[in-house]
């Protein structure tokens, strides 16, 4: 990416503009300059009506104009600067991609959609008044609906900011079913976070009656943590000095907010980062390989718009990726219901389709592609990524 | 390079897999050789399959400057198109020739240009031939995404040019005005008195020193400019620094939003996320200020501010063969031909769609007919003509070229850019219930937009771990239960750990020991 080829030629057309610019004023004062002499030497003449003088006056007024012709240069100026301004855009066009929608299929996009797609984002980022603005400009009365969980959401983040747990540990609770059959351990990381809080900031007494409420009665699921806190009740008030110093760290509380944000998106059935910015990294990624696709195919337009997947693959990395691929190494076809993954006895995987055709529709034992050792089909296993 | 000679190019360095390549094509095929004897499978060790040259183009002045390595990217072109582009026309693989995509053509040699030793040896070259994101990676990958920032350096630019424009014909009137008068004023001194031509001269200082102050004020306007055409480019410079990676792209989301909501004509909501987002530099909010003034007019039926603009941008609109004050035209031809003032929409057609005619007869015919209609009319040709979405297609074409003339993109970014990620993440398993909540194709409006959008491709498998949600590769390989149930490494060692070398299977809950599970080799 020239970046510095870009830089240089603005640094010549910024140039240019501001010489153009002062010289154009220039060329106005020295024009004006010129016709208020005239003036002052028409009114310190001592004749008053039409003398050869005057007109000499004004007809000297009229060469020197002329002569300095500021048309002219005017129009050099003009000229130089365009030049410039040419060469500029000339490099932009290199260095960029002109025309990036080039590779954009006619199909549209129901605006609709799109608009309730834009305030869902906006939700989920926290930009509730810039969600009701847009929403109020769009048209779209029913995307006010989409407010509400993150309202909530933004509510609990904001009092958790404030190192008040108290909502968190109301919606944990009340999700804790949830939260314990996804494997998740977030209802105790608040008990624990509030636990250290009330012992910094509490008395012991209350820190034990605490953990005698809210953790005893699950105490088997937390047999390696509570005896932790309990180490912790020795060092109260000299907690920073004890093993257990790193309960005090900041990031508890921030990483505990991302947890805690992980698992409500998850309940209301969300991804943890908005799905837009997800789609629009992905399509950043992926439109470079299309555009050059695209101008490869050029020749066939009609097939540019119609084709059901694309020929070739996006190299996306690994953030990306959601779905278990199975792609067969030997038909270079990608693994469905009724073509699942199979696994050989020597540990190699391929599809069935390709097995039954190796081994001729089932009858003898065939050789496996990669290494030499045969296998029959009955031996086989099917895989389910 | 004939098939023999390209083989022997393709195993000499490989002494393990002397095989012919089209073995298994052969076995396909239904013929067989007999008395091999060979010791190594076709394929080899899967470090040599997991080396599937993909072959880039190169750009025509040969630099491939963008990928140190050699990453070369397999085109399927056919014979039709013409060979004077990419320099590598057809490859592909042969034993995968037969069930290659129909436009894939005839068979050819794979390059093996990472022709390092195979074998047991070099267990690190494996994971340095697959698609590691190293950051050199990471960092082409962000050269070739500011290749895609046209509009945002070519907007301010256009804008720049245009006051530019302006200025230079402000001064340019004002100086043949002065001058002229200045000659006309020595020429005609006999018939008018000393007094007239001093009050003449006088109120042409006056006139300069107007034109001095709008010259002012236009040169800050475009010192403006070309500030903000500085900071864009300052703006892509800084995408090199590591840290601020992650605000950049933000910015950059919220770039692409703000230019769908200005083409939306959502003004307010523009301005907000500009603030929110302290993107104001980045965006054209000033630009589409412009617009706003004649796209809301055309809203309310009234042409003549669109008009204006056609006339200030004649030379640009014409260059473009652009047909949008013709059509302004027709509407307001129609518009009084509505209110049954025919003999003024004769006249006015005669002055304003006559120089028209010659290029744009049929459309001109088609609208002067509306004359013998009311418009109320039933058949349905001209009705349509009377409809109010007339309107609507004006704003559209207005938008349209107000678009092109500032070097933007005719389609909003957003539409762009999703379109693109809906195709790159499309996978028929996208549609199943069983969809991870984090692909944004779980959702019900992405699924809907995604419908006619074609499905993307792999030519290597990627298998993500059901527990862990985890790559399952060369570092992290899968292992599969006796259920037929597979996962990664890691996360069934961690679950093994803390079970007592026991494992259930999260799906089925079937349980076995660690030492029951088989590795899956996978390319």
């Amino acid at each position: 990416m020239e970046l510095d080829l870009i830089q240089d030629a603005f640094d010549r057309v910024s140039k240019k503009q501001k010489l153009s610019s002062s010289k154009t004023q220039q060329l106005v004062r020295q024009i004006e300059h010129e016709i208020e002499q005239a003036i002052m030497k028409m009114q310190s003449t001592e004749n008053a009506t039409s003398c050869p003088e005057l007109k000499q006056i004004l007809a000297d007024l009229k060469n020197k104009l002329n002569e300095f012709s500021p048309m002219n240069q005017l129009e050099t100026l003009q000229k130089d600067l365009n030049i410039t301004l040419g060469k500029y855009v000339k490099v932009t066009e290199k260095s960029f991609n002109p025309d990036i929608s080039k590779a954009y299929r006619n199909v549209d996009f129901d605006p609709h959609i799109v608009n309730q797609i834009i305030a869902s984002h906006f939700y989920r980022q926290g930009l509730f008044d810039l969600g009701d603005c847009f929403i109020s400009e769009a048209n779209e009365p029913e995307a006010a609906a989409l407010k509400t969980p993150f309202l909530e959401m933004y509510g609990i983040l904001e009092s958790m900011r404030r190192r008040n747990l108290e909502l968190a540990l109301n919606w944990a609770s009340s999700h804790s079913e949830w939260l314990a059959q996804n494997g998740s351990n977030l209802e105790l990381k608040l008990h624990q976070l509030q636990f250290v809080e009330i012992l910094q900031n509490d008395s012991v007494q209350n820190a034990l009656s605490y953990v005698r409420k809210h953790l005893a009665p699950n105490a088997s699921a937390h047999k390696v943590e509570i005896p932790k806190l309990m180490g912790c009740l020795v060092w109260s008030g000299k907690l920073h000095k004890s093993p257990y110093a790193d309960l005090l760290s900041p990031n508890h509380w921030e990483k505990l907010a991302d947890e805690f944000m992980q698992q409500f998106c998850s309940c209301l059935g969300q991804s943890y980062q908005s799905p837009l910015s997800i789609a629009i990294a992905a399509g950043i990624h992926g439109l470079p390989t299309l555009l050059k696709l695209e101008s490869v195919m050029a020749v066939k337009k009609q097939e540019w718009q119609a084709m059901k997947q694309l020929p070739v693959p996006i190299d996306l990395s690994k953030d990306f990726q959601f779905h278990s691929i199975f792609v067969c190494p030997v038909l270079r076809e990608q693994g469905s219901d009724e073509n699942p993954p199979m696994l050989m006895p020597c540990g190699h995987v391929l599809s069935k389709q390709s097995i039954v055709k190796l081994s001729k529709s089932s009858t003898r034992p065939f050789k496996c592609p990669y290494c030499p050792l045969e296998a029959s089909v009955a031996q086989c296993r099917q895989l389910h990524f | 390079m004939d098939k023999r000679t390209a083989k022997s190019f393709f195993f000499s360095a490989d002494r393990r897999t002397h095989l012919p390549r089209d073995e298994i094509q052969d076995e396909r095929l239904g013929k067989t050789e007999q008395g091999r004897g060979r010791s190594g499978g076709v394929l080899g060790s899967e470090k040599w399959r997991g080396r599937w040259i993909e072959r880039w183009f190169r750009s025509p002045n040969g630099s491939n400057s963008v990928f140190p390595h050699q990453w070369q990217w397999r085109i399927p072109v056919s014979a039709a198109i013409e060979p004077s582009p990419p320099p590598s026309p057809s490859l592909s693989s042969v034993s995968t020739a037969n069930s290659l995509p129909d436009f894939l053509s005839s068979p050819a040699m794979d390059m093996a240009i990472d022709s390092a030793p195979n074998g047991d040896a070099s267990p690190a070259a494996a994971p340095a031939a697959q698609a590691a994101p190293t950051s050199t990676a990471r960092l082409a990958q962000l050269a070739e995404s500011l290749k895609l920032e046209h509009q945002l350096v070519r907007v301010p630019l256009e804008h720049l040019k245009k006051t530019i424009r302006f200025d230079y014909r402000l001064a340019e009137r004002e100086f043949t005005a002065v001058l002229s008068s200045v000659a006309e004023a020595a020429d005609s001194l006999d018939s008018s008195s000393v007094d007239e031509t001093l009050k003449q001269l006088s109120s042409l200082v006056t006139r300069l020193q107007g034109l001095k102050r709008k010259l002012e004020e236009g040169g800050k306007l475009e010192n403006l400019q070309v500030q903000r055409c500085r900071a864009r480019l300052e703006h892509l410079r800084s995408v090199a620094d590591a840290d601020k990676l992650d605000d950049w792209k933000d910015a950059r989301l919220n770039r692409i939003l703000v230019d769908y909501l200005l083409r939306m004509s959502y003004y307010d909501s523009a301005q907000k996320l500009a603030e929110t987002g302290n993107i104001q530099e980045l965006v054209d909010l000033d630009v589409f200020i412009e617009a706003k003034r004649v796209i809301e007019s055309l809203r309310n039926k009234d042409v003549v501010p669109a008009l204006i603009w056609c006339a200030e941008n004649k030379a640009r609109l014409k260059k473009s063969k652009s047909k949008l004050e013709f059509q302004l035209r027709l509407q307001e031809f129609i518009e009084l031909v509505r209110a049954n003032e025919h003999m003024k929409a004769i006249f006015y057609a005669r002055r304003y769609l006559a120089p028209w005619a010659a290029t744009n007869m049929k459309e001109m015919q088609r609208v002067v007919t509306t004359l013998a209609f009311r418009h109320n009319t039933e058949c349905s040709v001209y009705k349509v003509l009377f409809e109010p979405t007339q309107w609507d297609y004006l704003v559209e074409q207005f938008k349209q070229e107000f678009c092109r003339l500032f070097g933007m993109t005719n389609e909003p970014l957003l539409n762009i850019y999703l379109q693109a990620g809906l195709t790159a993440l499309k996978t028929p398993l996208c549609y199943k219930e069983a969809c991870s909540k984090e692909d944004p194709l779980s959702q019900e409006g992405f699924r809907k937009l995604a419908e006619p959008l074609p499905f993307s491709k792999f030519h290597h498998s990627k298998l993500v771990c059901y527990i862990s949600k985890k790559l399952m590769d060369h570092e992290n390989p899968p292992l599969v239960l006796p259920n037929g149930h597979v996962y990664s490494t890691k996360a069934l060692e961690e679950m093994a750990q803390q079970n007592d070398g026991k494992i259930t299977c999260p799906r089925t809950g079937e349980v076995c020991n660690f030492n029951e599970l088989v590795k899956a080799f996978i390319s």
